[in-house]
């Protein structure tokens, strides 16, 4: 069955779900994503969720792409959570031992972060050991004090994140019932069916009985 | 880019002495200046191609034309809500990092020189660094990019939970 659209979009519920996904783009806006971000994830992530559906109709295609897009923020919020924490970390590093002129904020935190996923060079790792023993905090102590300095703005982030929960259990929802009206639909059709046939089959007899 | 202190300075100061736009367009465009998503403006989306076609393919699945004209509304609602929620996520009020980390102390010297012999009284001074000492608290207690970012994004939530509230009953009803 073809589904007639305006501008020429025709979307056909027994073409591959891949297919039915791409033809909802031109109305509805798709997700967004950051530069630095991989569409092929995106996509591969929304594939995966379509294809635990069974033949899926076109708004419930559209739903899953929400659905799709409330967990990539989910994957955002969770690496901003540690990016706070590296921020609250770095300003207190520059802070420490009085160094609040001299150390370039900045340029602390692009070094503390390369040194927390181990790409810093020598000298880097030598300069941040340098600025904890002057102000004689370990890294673990300093995250310590980083998680208590950025609480307030890490339960922002929080809530940003359990937002995007309640947003996919409405979702979740709206599939089911969509589906289960898909069902009932193809139900009432068997029955109707079914009584359309017992009828045919009463008209044949009471024929047969009056001839 | 560098930043020169005292220009920097200085082209706050003159900020200060502004007094707004003159011009039609000017006024038009400063009019617009405090809309941060625009959420809070009535969409009309009836009246939209997208709508249209959405309440089309929709009207295939078995829903009534009511139900077919809110989910479609619902549709629209939700992701104008996310496309909003998006922009802001990305596009957060930069950093002042040269009011952040500025001495407002050491600055006294050219906040005199800035207010020439008609402000040399040090009270005015004094007065200019205060301003400029709060001015800095206020930015430094915005956090970094991230947590901007995050503040600015969490104003958002009410939208987004009314947005899918809207869709979610359009469907179950319909």
């Amino acid at each position: 069955m073809l589904y007639n659209v305006h501008f020429g979009i025709y979307v056909d519920v027994a073409m591959p779900v891949e297919d039915k996904s791409k033809s909802l783009l031109p109305v509805l806006s798709s997700p967004k994503l950051l530069p630095d971000e991989s569409e092929a994830e995106f996509q591969s992530g929304l594939q995966g969720l379509l294809s635990e559906l069974d033949n899926p109709s076109p708004l419930a295609v559209a739903l899953v792409s929400q659905l799709n897009e409330c967990l990539w923020w989910i994957k955002r919020h969770t690496v901003d959570k540690e990016l706070l924490l590296h921020e609250a970390m770095a300003r207190l590093l520059s802070k420490a031992g009085n160094h609040w002129d001299t150390y370039d904020n900045h340029k602390v935190s692009e070094a503390l972060e390369r040194y927390l996923n181990g790409r810093g060079d020598k000298d880097e790792a030598a300069w941040i050991d340098e600025i904890l023993a002057e102000s004689k905090l370990t890294l673990s102590d300093l995250r310590v004090r980083a998680f208590k300095d950025a609480a307030k703005h890490i339960k922002t982030v929080d809530d940003l994140i359990h937002r995007q929960h309640q947003t996919i259990r409405h979702l979740q929802r709206s599939i089911d019932s969509i589906d289960y009206k898909s069902r009932l639909i193809k139900r009432m059709d068997l029955e109707l069916a079914a009584l359309e046939s017992k009828q045919s089959v009463k008209g044949v007899t009471l024929d047969d009985k009056s001839s | 880019m560098t930043t020169n202190p005292r220009r920097s300075l200085a082209n706050q100061s003159n900020a200060l002495k502004s007094t707004g736009p003159r011009s039609v367009a000017g006024k038009r465009a400063s009019s617009q200046n405090s809309r941060k998503h625009g959420l809070n403006s009535a969409p009309d989306f009836e009246s939209s191609i997208e709508y249209r076609a959405l309440v089309d393919l929709i009207a295939g699945e078995g829903f009534s034309t009511f139900a077919c004209a809110d989910i479609a509304a619902g549709l629209l609602n939700y992701r104008r809500v996310m496309d909003a929620y998006y922009d802001t996520y990305s596009s957060p009020e930069p950093v002042d990092e040269f009011l952040r980390d500025a001495n407002v102390k050491a600055s006294n010297p050219i906040f005199s020189e800035l207010l020439g012999p008609s402000g040399s009284e040090p009270q005015d001074v004094r007065e200019m660094a205060a301003f400029f000492a709060s001015m800095q608290r206020q930015e430094r207690r915005k956090g970094g990019p991230v947590s901007r970012r995050s503040s600015d994004t969490h104003k958002l939530i009410r939208y987004q939970r009314n947005g899918t509230a809207r869709l979610s009953r359009a469907i179950r009803q319909g």
